[in-house]
């Protein structure tokens, strides 16, 4: 039961949903949900060829890091997202298009 | 104790520190500002007793600490080219570094009980930090470049506390005076410094002084005059600007419309000192230019012309201005003599006893405040018997009255003494030395006669201005006015200077053997002096060159027993004189304004002709101005503003501009037809085509960038193929 | 027996949450989903013996980034029925059609890319035998000062970053 295709597999559907999040939601909170997601999912990956397909556990340490570097982003996020609001009032996705054109 | 830089910069950078915090700040906080300024200079003093006192401890005349780094180094094969920056600290340094540092600590508070009620009093401060800071870096310079920076530095201090007052037009002007007139000297200077260096290549005294002991010097002419002979010669001109010798000693007096506090330190103590050291620090050159009468006569003429001139002065400053000029002459009269340590010494009483009787006036004047003008009183006539109200005051400004009087036990006596009692020496080798040695002798009566004068004027006799005496509080002691003024009087006292300071901290015996001072300063040691007279001057002859050298005390390179007997026979003779003369002077101001038997006036009228010449002050500033300003620079002025203005303008620059005109519109052309029209606006169309394509997948939407990058990323995965 | 049923509890509550993050209208439940989705790889992570991870997983994910966005979605507005000036919804639940279209390639191609990958995987992958669970953390505090110190410290510098970047972004400006 506990094995590595499991473990892939579980990896695999939360990849999927992340993207589908990012990629269907238009709400910059929701992305930024979607975006856990599929850190969640790589860090599951390390951890789990760590266990079955690894002598040392250097893949702990980079599952360590995602989740640092995720906080990180997060609150780097999350503060841009509030910025945002403050300027424009709506947190929704297409009104972040200053770059178009 | 080892020195190194890093462990003497504090004392340099504390006040240096003080100043670049209070320059921002002390116009908000002032009394913070105040107590940094304070607390500064005393770890300042701290650090430099600690290394005076190192040199007594070690109390060996050749001992130096000299630590340098290279500032930059811009040599190119051959051709050398490095300028070293450091410190060269002898006997004379470390003594310099205690006195200017304890002096200027006792200005400092001095001066937070005269400027409290200023309106700049924090600003003063600023100014004070900076000067005390440059002074110190002066001293402890170890070549003549930084010494020059730090030269340079003191004078624009010094400019800027004369004009303190800059809403009296005499302050501005006062200042303005003064720098012209010192930047004279300082022109001469930085031409001897370049002399130098072409000579030496390079400007460290101990270079100089190996560069004079190797004869680099020997066989070079300039113009016909011997390079030692003019690069001597051009220091000793910013001598002459900084220390206000003869014929530059105008500005002084004018320095005076400063605050008083700043000319004790300033203009008495420690600047104008300063010239006196430059001297001494090249003292070797200026005996390989075979200048030493030239000094001597200077020295001699600013000593005497100066006291003549403080004879009729009535403004309390002035007087105090005219005797600083005069024993300023005195300090280079014994640069002049070979008097080494005599003149260095000088140096250093007269810097104590200096600053104390201006903190002293200082003190009369403040006390004394006219209620109708709201003015302080400067004026003499105004003052008298003001020693019941100012006791302490009188006690200080007598001590110091007796010892630049020359009256035995104080310090001014035993180093003036030894100035005049080695320029007597000279005289009997030298027949041509006489002129300086009696026209020292004659300013040393005049000293006493006109400080005395002074004296009697301010705290003797009945009150001449009732009303303002009236108004005048009796002096109360407080630790800022009164502290100051005690430490100074107390180091008048000659013991400190001939007594013995030596490791075991005793004075033991009134011999010269023992002397510190006598021990320590000593000329800088210049390895086989040549003296070799190249008879460009009539006046230098070998004769004079063997006397010169002999003629300071040296315990460690012995006279002859019977040298040593002349030596020793010739000072008591000149101590005797000294002595008489004094008192003879304090005599015939007793007799003039104490008893009033002398009627001052008789003398005034029986030399009506030289009194209005001494109250012009020989007229030096109307030729200055009248001669040489309108006569000589203003046409001079006019003539260049004619050919830059009627010749080169009109011409070179008008003729060019058309040369410019014809170009200008050739490549106008050029510029229409091919840049803009083919390259820019070819450019612009071309990116204008490229553009139209590239924005329409610039939608500015996030997720479809997101989706696209999906789409590439999966699209190259396929076509790795795993 | 009970780290199968502990396993498939959190394969469980892992897919479950998910699902919700994509398919919940309200933010606020969707951020609940994210943490049971979070629970859920914890317990992931405790089954193949990561407890030094599911101990991180939880302090740092749960109690902090969900947290954050919590109070995110809160200081943004909270409710879905407001619309600004724009008359856009203020607080977008999900997207339009269009959005639906493009999310279902998505991940159908990504899923197919993934598949294929793990495909070719799978066939050749043999399990050996495993060794017992042990305690990781001692390895990995040792690990992280020796072989990545320069990872962590650099982490470290991140964190700082972050830290001071948030609040400089976020504080309130005038105009």
């Amino acid at each position: 039961m506990i094995s590595l295709p499991s473990y892939l597999f579980l990896s695999f559907a939360l990849f999927i949903a992340g993207i589908a999040v990012m990629v269907a939601r238009k709400n910059i909170i929701a992305i930024m949900l979607g975006i856990e997601l599929i850190l969640n999912s790589a860090a599951l990956n390390f951890a789990a060829y760590t266990r079955f397909a690894n002598d040392n556990i250097d893949g702990h340490l980079m599952s360590l890091f995602i989740i640092v570097i995720a906080a990180a982003e997060a609150a780097v996020g999350l503060a841009i997202v509030i910025r945002f609001f403050q300027i424009k009032e709506t947190i929704h996705i297409d009104d972040a298009a200053q770059l178009q054109n | 104790m080892d020195f190194t830089i890093s462990t003497v910069a504090p004392i340099v950078l504390l006040p240096f520190l003080a100043f670049a915090i209070n320059a921002f700040i002390v116009k908000r906080f002032t009394t913070l500002g105040v107590i940094l300024s304070c607390a500064s200079i005393l770890g300042s003093f701290f650090y430099a007793s600690r290394i005076f006192f190192h040199f007594l401890n070690v109390y060996n005349t050749d001992y130096v600490i000299h630590k340098t780094f290279t500032w930059f180094d811009l040599s190119y094969g051959e051709f050398p080219f490095k300028l070293d920056m450091g410190i060269y600290i002898d006997n004379m340094t470390a003594t310099m570094l205690f006195m200017v540092t304890g002096v200027a600590t006792l200005i400092h508070i001095f001066s937070t009980y005269y400027m409290k009620d200023d309106k700049r009093y924090g600003r003063f401060f600023v100014y004070l930090s900076l000067f005390t800071s440059a002074m110190l870096a002066l001293v402890v310079s170890e070549n003549l470049l930084s010494v020059f920076i730090f030269w340079e530095l003191m004078g624009f201090c010094s400019y800027s506390l004369i004009g303190f007052y800059y809403e009296k037009e005499g302050a501005g002007n006062a200042n303005i005076k003064a720098f012209m007139t010192t930047r004279v000297g300082d022109v001469f200077f930085l031409f001897g410094i370049l002399a130098i260096w072409s000579v030496v290549g390079s400007v460290s005294f101990v270079d100089i002084y190996a560069a004079l002991g190797a004869g680099k010097f020997n066989g070079l002419y300039a113009l016909g005059i011997p390079l030692a002979t003019l690069a001597g010669a051009s220091i000793f001109m910013g001598t002459v600007g900084k220390s206000a010798q003869f014929p530059l000693q105008v500005w002084l007096p004018d320095a005076m419309w400063g605050p008083t506090p700043c000319s004790a330190l300033i203009h008495a103590a420690t600047m104008v000192a300063a010239g006196v050291y430059l001297s001494l620090r090249c003292y070797p050159l200026m005996e390989a230019g075979h200048l030493t009468y030239v000094i001597a006569t200077i020295g001699g003429i600013t000593a005497f012309g100066a006291a003549t001139i403080a004879l009729v002065q009535t403004d309390i400053k002035a007087v105090l201005a005219y005797s600083t000029i005069s024993q300023l002459g005195y300090m280079v009269l014994g640069v002049g003599v070979g008097s080494y340590n005599a003149a260095f010494m000088h140096l250093i009483t007269h810097a104590v006893f200096k600053a104390c009787l201006f903190l002293s006036a200082g003190s009369v004047i403040h006390s004394l405040h006219d209620h109708h003008t709201h003015a302080h009183v400067q004026e003499m006539p105004r003052m008298g018997g003001l020693k019941d109200k100012m006791p302490f005051t009188f006690l200080a400004m007598l001590c110091c009255t007796l010892a630049i009087a020359g009256i035995p036990f104080f310090s001014g006596f035993v180093s003036k003494d030894r100035i005049l009692g080695d320029a007597l020496l000279m005289a009997l080798h030298n027949k041509w030395y006489w002129i300086p040695t009696v026209l020292g002798f004659g300013g040393a009566l005049l000293t006493a006669f006109y400080m005395f004068r002074m004296m009697f004027l301010t705290f003797f006799g009945e009150p001449r201005d009732k009303d303002l005496y009236d108004h005048t509080k009796k002096e109360t002691l407080s630790w800022n006015r009164n502290v100051p003024l005690l430490i100074l009087s107390v180091f008048t006292l000659g013991v400190f200077y001939a007594g013995s300071l030596s490791g075991q901290g005793i004075v033991k015996v009134a011999h010269e053997k023992y002397e510190w001072f006598q021990t320590l300063i000593a000329k800088p040691h210049v390895e086989t002096f040549t003296a070799k007279a190249p008879q460009a001057f009539g006046w230098t002859d070998e004769g004079s060159m063997t006397v010169s050298e002999k003629s300071h005390y040296d315990p460690d390179h012995g006279l002859s027993e019977e040298e040593a007997h002349h030596v020793h026979h010739v000072h008591h003779i000149g101590a005797l004189v000294s002595i008489v003369i004094a008192f003879s002077g304090v005599f015939i101001a007793f007799m003039m304004y104490i008893t009033r038997k002398w009627n001052p006036g008789f003398w005034v009228s029986l030399f009506s002709g030289w009194y209005r010449a001494l109250q012009n002050k020989y007229y030096f500033d109307d030729f200055y101005i009248k001669g040489l300003i309108q006569k000589g620079l203003i046409p001079l002025n006019n003539l260049l503003a004619f050919i830059d203005m009627g010749i080169y303008d009109r011409y070179a620059v008008d003729g060019w501009e058309k040369v410019n005109r014809a170009m200008f519109t050739m490549a106008k052309w050029f510029d229409n037809i091919i840049v803009d029209t083919v390259a820019v606006d070819g450019t612009g169309a071309s990116v204008r085509f490229f553009n139209v394509i590239l924005r329409t997948i610039q939608s500015g939407k996030i997720q479809f960038y997101f989706i696209m990058i999906i789409l590439v990323l999966t699209g190259y995965i396929w076509t790795l193929n795993i | 027996m009970f780290n199968d049923t502990f396993f498939l509890l959190s394969a469980g509550l892992t897919l479950a949450g998910a699902l919700g993050v994509v398919f919940t209208k309200n933010l606020m439940h969707a951020c609940v989903m994210l943490l049971g989705t979070l629970f859920g790889v914890a317990g992931l992570y405790a089954c193949i013996g990561a407890d030094f991870l599911a101990a991180s997983q939880l302090v740092i994910y749960a109690g902090g980034v969900v947290i954050l966005m919590l109070f995110a979605v809160m200081l943004t507005g909270g409710s879905s029925d407001q619309a600004n000036k724009f008359g856009i919804e203020k607080i977008a639940g999900m997207g339009n059609t269009k959005t639906y279209i493009f999310a279902g390639v998505s991940v159908a191609v990504i899923s197919l890319t993934l598949l294929k990958i793990m495909a070719g995987y799978m066939k050749t992958f043999e399990q050996g035998e495993l060794p017992p669970l042990t305690s990781t953390v001692e390895e990995i505090g040792t690990l992280l000062v020796t072989d990545h110190v320069l990872a962590f410290e650099i982490s470290s510098i991140l964190l700082l970053g972050a830290l001071v970047g948030a609040a400089a972004i976020a504080r309130p400006r005038k105009g």
